[in-house]
């Protein structure tokens, strides 16, 4: 399921977000949205869902036009926040979350148990959140994101805030994940983390500066860092607005 | 359903939750009914002894309260000054009776009423008979009131502990997570709802239960009904507390929230008569659950009525739980468009 984004637009309180952003995304590709802290990654994931509506543009995933009430069936969404009940127990927490997908009892359990096993939670499936390290709620919130088996996963900064080798995990987790035909839509502002993934689209003031493959984006730098074409792209933002 | 049986296991799992639905409604009851239900308090009335007709002393030391000599002439005010312990000065002179005494209160409304009833005995033609047609002619403040705490009490547990969640879950994002899965807005709501109706249910039959049968608060209609009007304030508390999470950001904000929202419901629960309220302002209550509920309340405990008499208050409170709901099928479009 290839997703179409075409000219999308997004205002709060008139204060431009995203400006005519445009670009597609095939299926089965881990693609990486790029960009420093309030450039509107989160924004645009949030578009993506349909949590909110753009002023302009379209999103299209496959042939359904977002907003799409049984689209959601087919997205796993991962908050930037833990977004976890403290007071319930891990296994509970994701009973309750895979609850609204009408899975069925007996399957529910099932996939419990083997998306526990994936984030390697299984020991702590009787143990209450608010007992949970960061990094075990990390897992168990990616964990809540694939219980009902979506085909794109929408991963708000999943890495922030963990360890390198958590984060070295996490991001195995994603290539295995990939590996069974998932597209993985995961944004961060860490710039080192852009070669895990296929593709990355940068992002910069609601702008989108470059989209390719990680590839191609660092044979265009010359350190081989991503960082420059952000350097690059304020330089003519800066000037534009001189001019 | 998810909902609800998440709240369930939530609030269940959570001492102090039970024990803010269920117990401190009782504890709170349990101290009204002592503060004020009816007292043995004698009060202490002082008299000048050899100014007053003789017959009059004799009726007045037979009556249940300590009578003093002063013995001499003296400024009834500094009397009283100087003396805290006498609640009144009763005198008499050609001008008629005087009672001074030093401050309103329940205790010199005592001492008022023992002078009025050694007066009427000496002169039975000003000897008044009270009758009531509803209630009883000696029941207590807290026996006459009680259903008015019933209903707030229903009302404000379930919005606080409803409310503070309903923020909790917005602030740590579970409320956007599960909002982007297939459910629809209304169910959400409905889950809501239910979940802490379980509670509410609990509350009201524990509440009910323990007022009529250990603190002896008379009902005098059907205590299902009276169940079933705490059961719709407590619904109507949980789309309020759902109404006012949607503009706090924080559990501190929705406490701020309280002196607003919830003191000025108290007053139109019927410990002020309506009609006496000036400006029209009484009709503010018409606008307030908890008016409908202790109006309902009111009718089954005090005046026995059956759901014949209540059912236009019962629809009220519906009709504020439907508005409720919408509006907060409206707020929850702030996370999803559908």
């Amino acid at each position: 399921m290839d997703i179409k984004l075409t000219n999308v637009s997004k205002s709060f309180d008139k204060k431009t977000v995203i400006s005519d952003m445009s670009f597609s995304i095939s299926s089965g590709d881990i693609v990486c949205l790029l960009g420093p802290s309030g450039s509107g990654k989160t924004t645009i994931i949030r578009l993506l869902i349909g949590a909110i509506a753009s002023d302009r543009g379209t999103i299209h995933f496959g042939e359904t036009k977002v907003p799409d009430l049984k689209l959601l069936k087919q997205i796993g969404f991962m908050p930037q926040n833990d977004a976890l009940y403290d007071d319930l127990s891990g296994e509970d927490n994701l009973r309750f979350f895979g609850g609204f997908f009408k899975m069925g009892k007996s399957h529910l359990e099932k996939r419990i148990t083997e998306v526990l096993e994936l984030v390697d939670l299984s020991d702590h499936r009787k143990k209450y959140i608010r007992n949970y390290s960061g990094g075990m709620k990390k897992r168990l919130s990616l964990a809540a994101t694939l219980l009902h088996e979506p085909d794109v996963l929408l991963l708000d900064e999943p890495t922030v805030g963990i360890d390198p080798v958590l984060r070295h995990n996490i991001w195995n987790q994603f290539k295995a994940i990939k590996a069974t035909g998932k597209t993985i839509i995961v944004s961060t502002h860490v710039m080192d983390e852009v070669t895990e993934c296929d593709k990355a689209a940068l992002i910069y003031n609601g702008r989108l500066i470059n989209y390719d493959s990680v590839e191609n984006l660092l044979s265009k730098t010359k350190s081989g860092k991503v960082e420059e074409l952000f350097i690059e792209a304020d330089k003519r933002q800066k000037g534009g607005e001189a001019l | 359903m998810s909902v609800a049986k998440r709240i369930i296991r939530q609030v269940a799992g959570d001492k102090r939750s039970v024990m803010m639905i269920v117990f401190a409604p009782l504890l709170i009851l349990t101290l009204l009914y002592f503060l004020l239900g009816n007292t043995t308090y004698k009060p202490t009335i002082a008299i000048h002894e050899s100014k007053l007709p003789p017959a009059l002393v004799a009726t007045l030391k037979a009556e249940d309260a300590h009578i003093v000599d002063i013995h001499e002439d003296m400024d009834s005010e500094l009397y009283l000054k100087d003396h805290r312990d006498v609640d009144a000065v009763f005198s008499l002179s050609e001008a008629g009776s005087g009672i001074t005494m030093y401050e309103s209160s329940s205790k010199s409304a005592k001492a008022m009423k023992v002078i009025q009833n050694a007066l009427a005995s000496l002169n039975p033609s000003a000897k008044m008979t009270t009758t009531f047609v509803i209630g009883k002619e000696n029941a207590s403040f807290f026996e006459s009131m009680g259903y008015i705490f019933f209903g707030l009490f229903a009302f404000f547990f379930i919005f606080l502990i409803s409310g503070m969640s309903l923020v909790k879950e917005r602030s740590i994002g579970t409320l956007e997570r599960f909002m982007m899965s297939p459910i629809s807005r209304s169910s959400v709501i409905l889950g809501y709802t239910v979940g802490y109706g379980v509670f509410a249910v609990l509350q009201a039959v524990v509440m009910t239960l323990f007022g009529i049968y250990i603190l002896g608060i008379g009902c005098a209609g059907n205590i299902i009904w009276a169940i079933l009007i705490m059961l719709l304030l407590a619904i109507s508390a949980v789309s309020f507390g759902f109404l006012v999470s949607t503009f706090s950001n924080t559990e501190l904000q929705v406490v701020q929230i309280i002196p607003v929202a919830i003191i000025p419901q108290v007053f139109f629960s019927g410990l002020i008569p309506m009609d006496t309220i000036p400006y029209g302002l009484g009709n503010l209550g018409y606008f307030t659950p908890v008016f409908y509920g202790c109006t309902a309340m009111k009718k089954i405990m005090i005046i026995g009525d059956g759901f014949g008499d209540i059912w236009p208050y019962l629809l009220g409170l519906l009709i504020y739980i439907l508005v409720l709901c919408i509006l907060n099928m409206l707020a929850l479009k702030k996370y999803r468009r559908l």
